[in-house]
């Protein structure tokens, strides 16, 4: 459909804006990690020994496999209960829709101790389900397995039900005038059109889970600890960076491959689609409310409950108090909560706002390469601590300063505007663009008027999740930390490094600032008058 | 449906010009380093920075472990100029990295309550030990075990969370308590027995006591923390009981006295901001409210204690390795109870 020479003009100026992203990625990444690496190198090069030790370990070799089953086991899992849920919340209106996909997003933001005490709190030795006469959880897989649905199933239903949003009208109508089956005209033509608005999602949640740190401890205990935990101890406490480099580049070459081998597929599936979407209507008859209903349910058992047993836990709490309101306002006014919500604002507008940039040229470079397309998951493979310590010696001058500080949360939060923006792109249909150019429109104004438009949903929900993303913990944990600088997380954590009922009320509070803080910034980026259907 | 995000771009530029610049003070800045339970009032903080005329610029780096270990990294290119946290258990692999320098001024002359090696001046002391829940206890009507023998017994091994000494110093200071007090061989033995009892084992302190503790929502009701936690649970208390709900188990052989010191980074700038913060920390104001900001015994003999902490009476035995095994066996201790606890 494009001439030959149009493509070749095209290339430059997707090289052109490959290189902000790519600048900021090789400084505050690879440069880093290649520094430590260089550190760990051994005087007398690497021998073939030590490259193969990890698999020669059966220790290491367990967690290197069950690293990777419990990744592959939550992609599995989030596909199966997300698409239905997806499908539900993208063709039934009702009431509240807007804040389930928000509230979503939730488990993002909150503190994996936290929400791994919500979740002890339902499954735990002393949670409902015991106190009902069902097993206690802890330190099994099932709790483990439950964490990352907790903390995944979103990134899966919400790119879901916007995929499904935009599958075309018409080809759905024909088919069922065709005499298709409604299961039947869902795999031919709905399945074929949302697949490769799940597949980046579904490769998040691949690497959140494989490089996954803190929920696994906390919920499966030491049995189940990731290889990135290996990688952790190793550095941070016995400073074996030989070992961890090692083990570092073994991961790290599984968990691109699995970027590469997604970002081929991705490609290749590639469809673009008319932009005649299908209409959201109320439920109709008892089987579709039925499903409406069980979609809700299975999202707040797996998505809400630990938060809400988290809220719970607050209230109860403040209710103990003689005044329960004056309580959190005392909390709220106190400098430290001050401080930590200021800067928590700060540093996430600036990270969203640098993420927004990074992820735009990005997404726009990557359109005709398979490789950019998989380096955008770069920040993903990359073990956190080899990269907190790779800063430590490339930049030991800046390693506390702000604006590595918000570079990092940046750097953690493109990802998700890139997906988002590459799965939108790939869906516009070329013939737009071309005959706005056609019709005499300059490039910039074919993309201003043509292309932005039907980007934005996909913008606003990557800015949501970058937003989410650099709220939460991220990049907490990765660097020196200035008490002045400190965020709510901070501040949360902070409270739960001593003993006392007043501490873990605190932290549970502010946690539930936190929460709704974040809901604030979700409406914020994706509010506005309700986007209807077929508006573009 | 454009302004959403045209107006939060507008709002995140605003706040980012708004944001207070980093100062550009670098003459004038005393960059400390700590561990991330370090913490003293602001305005004392703040009487420093004025009466030393320079700015402080603290740094938590993680736990303890994980701080010297960073410092150790950048140790051609320091990243602060006085570090604080290190500890008795950590000072021998401080000192073999060569990273500290000596300093010579009163507190390093004074008398503490506790000791250090040379080149660290301590600040404060405390001792990880096992704390157990009283109500689960009271509840239960276990008698509370008498000896790590006992605790060993699996009626008692698979009520204990500890953390891994691994990932945590107060872990790795109990492991050390247990070789200290019975010899490396029959300490493994019993951690060996302790495993096979069903010793349940959390990443850090925090994961212990929040998650795993029965007394915090978990099924542990002993689990390894410090002889201050139970004053700082009746100081932190809602309803101001009369007593702690928790007590401190001191049993021979499984406590382990923290002493906590501060001194120079080698090749840090600034040095007499640096000695005159050594001082301060050894302070008569610092010394009483460290006690109540990091549950800690002041170092200093004639700092007056906190009234709460009564409820935090210090063990009379506690049990360490000599100071030539931390040096050189800590990493393989610690390798070895993985070997027996995890793998």
């Amino acid at each position: 459909m494009v001439a030959l020479p149009a493509r070749g003009r095209r290339l430059w100026p997707g090289l052109a804006l490959s290189l902000l992203p790519l600048g900021f990625v090789g400084l505050l990444l690879l440069a880093p990690t290649l520094r430590l690496l260089r550190e760990a190198w051994p005087a007398d090069g690497l021998s073939w020994a030590a490259l193969w030790a990890p698999w020669l370990d059966p220790y290491l070799r367990w967690r290197i496999a069950w690293s990777f089953a419990q990744a592959a086991i939550t992609c599995l899992l989030s596909l199966l209960l997300g698409l239905p849920i997806a499908w539900v919340l993208a063709r039934f209106s009702f009431a509240g829709r807007r804040l389930v996909l928000h509230a979503l997003m939730l488990p993002f933001v909150v503190p994996t101790l936290v929400a791994a005490m919500g979740v002890l709190a339902l499954l735990g030795p002393q949670g409902l389900l015991a106190r009902w006469g069902g097993p206690d959880l802890q330190g099994t897989p099932w709790l483990l397995l439950y964490g990352n649905l907790f903390f995944n199933l979103c990134l899966v239903v919400r790119a879901g039900c916007e995929g499904l949003a935009l599958v075309s009208a018409t080809r759905v109508a024909a088919a069922r005038t065709l005499g298709a089956t409604p299961w039947r005209a869902f795999w031919r033509v709905e399945w074929p059109a949302v697949l490769p608005w799940l597949m980046p999602a579904l490769c998040l949640v691949f690497l959140y889970c494989f490089a996954g740190f803190g929920l696994a401890l906390v919920l499966g205990g030491p049995a189940y600890a990731t290889a990135e935990v290996e990688i952790y101890t190793l550095v941070a406490y016995e400073l074996q960076l030989q070992q961890a480099g090692v083990l570092a580049l073994w991961m790290m070459v599984l968990t691109l491959l699995a970027a590469l081998g997604y970002a081929a597929l991705e490609k290749k599936r590639a469809s673009p689609q008319r932009a005649d979407a299908i209409a959201r209507r109320l439920p109709a008859g008892v089987r579709q409310w039925l499903a409406l209903l069980l979609a809700l349910l299975t999202l707040g058992a797996l998505c809400l409950a630990p938060l809400l047993a988290i809220v719970g836990r607050s209230l109860m709490a403040s209710a103990t108090d003689v005044a329960p309101l004056a309580a959190w306002l005392d909390l709220l006014q106190e400098g430290d909560t001050l401080l930590a919500l200021g800067n928590t604002l700060r540093f996430t507008l600036a990270a969203v706002l640098l993420a927004t940039c990074l992820g735009l040229c990005h997404a726009l470079a990557a359109r005709r390469s398979v490789w950019l397309r998989g380096l955008v998951f770069l920040p993903y493979v990359v073990s956190p601590v080899m990269l907190a310590f790779g800063f430590l010696l490339l930049y030991p001058a800046w390693t506390d300063s702000v604006f590595l500080l918000v570079g990092a949360y940046a750097l953690l939060a493109y990802p998700f505007v890139a997906q988002a923006l590459g799965a939108a792109l790939d869906a516009i249909p070329p013939h737009l663009q071309d005959a706005a150019r056609t019709l005499g429109a300059s490039p910039w104004r074919a993309f201003w008027r043509v292309t932005w438009p039907l980007l934005r949903p996909a913008l606003r929900r990557g800015m949501a999740f970058a937003a989410a993303s650099a709220v939460g913990e991220f990049a907490v944990t990765l660097f020196l930390s200035r008490p002045e600088w400190a965020t709510l997380t901070t501040l949360i954590y902070q409270h739960l490094g001593r003993p006392g009922a007043a501490n873990l009320d605190a932290a549970l509070q502010l946690s539930c600032v936190l929460m709704l803080l974040a809901l604030g910034a979700f409406a914020l980026l994706e509010g506005g008058r309700p986007r209807e259907a077929g508006h573009a | 449906m454009q302004r959403g995000i045209f107006s939060f771009l507008a709002a995140s530029l605003a706040a980012l010009l708004l944001a207070p610049a980093a100062q550009a003070e670098e003459a004038l800045t005393l960059r400390v380093l700590t561990h991330s339970s370090f913490g003293l009032p602001k305005p004392l903080l703040a009487q420093f920075e004025k009466d030393a005329g320079v700015k402080l610029a603290i740094s938590k780096a993680g736990d303890a472990g994980e701080m010297l270990n960073k410092l150790i990294l950048t140790r051609a290119n320091p990243i602060a100029d006085v570090v604080f946290g290190i500890d008795n258990a950590l000072a021998p692999k401080a000192l073999a990295a060569n990273v500290l320098d000596a300093y010579n001024g009163p507190a390093s002359h004074a008398a503490s309550l506790a000791p250090l090696p040379a080149q660290l001046v301590p600040v404060d002391y405390g001792y990880v030990t096992v704390n157990y829940d009283k109500a689960w206890f009271a509840k239960s009507a276990v008698p509370l075990p008498k000896s790590l023998e006992e605790l060993a017994q699996p009626a008692y091994a698979k009520l204990l969370v500890v953390q891994n000494p691994a990932t945590s110093s107060p872990g790795n200071a109990f492991l050390l308590a247990t070789i200290g007090a019975m010899g490396e061989e029959k300490a493994f033995d019993w951690w060996a027995r302790m495993r096979s009892g069903g010793l349940r084992v959390a990443k850090g302190w925090t994961e212990a006591y929040y998650t795993e503790f029965s007394r915090n929502g978990g099924k542990y009701p002993l689990v390894v923390s410090y002889a201050t936690s139970p004053a700082a649970e009746l100081f932190y208390a809602k309803d101001k009981p009369s007593e702690p709900p928790t007590g401190s188990l001191s049993l021979a052989g499984g406590v382990f006295r923290q002493t906590e010191g501060v001194a120079l980074v080698k090749g840090g700038a600034n040095r007499a901001a640096a000695e005159q913060f050594i001082e301060f920390l050894r302070s008569g104001p610092v010394q009483q409210q460290l006690q109540t900001e990091m549950w800690m015994y002041p170092a200093v003999p004639s700092a007056k204690r906190a009234d709460v902490m009564q409820f935090a009476p210090e063990p009379s035995r506690f049990d360490s390795p000599s100071e030539q095994g931390l040096a050189t066996q800590d990493a393989q201790w610690v390798a070895r109870w993985t070997r027996v606890v995890l793998k």
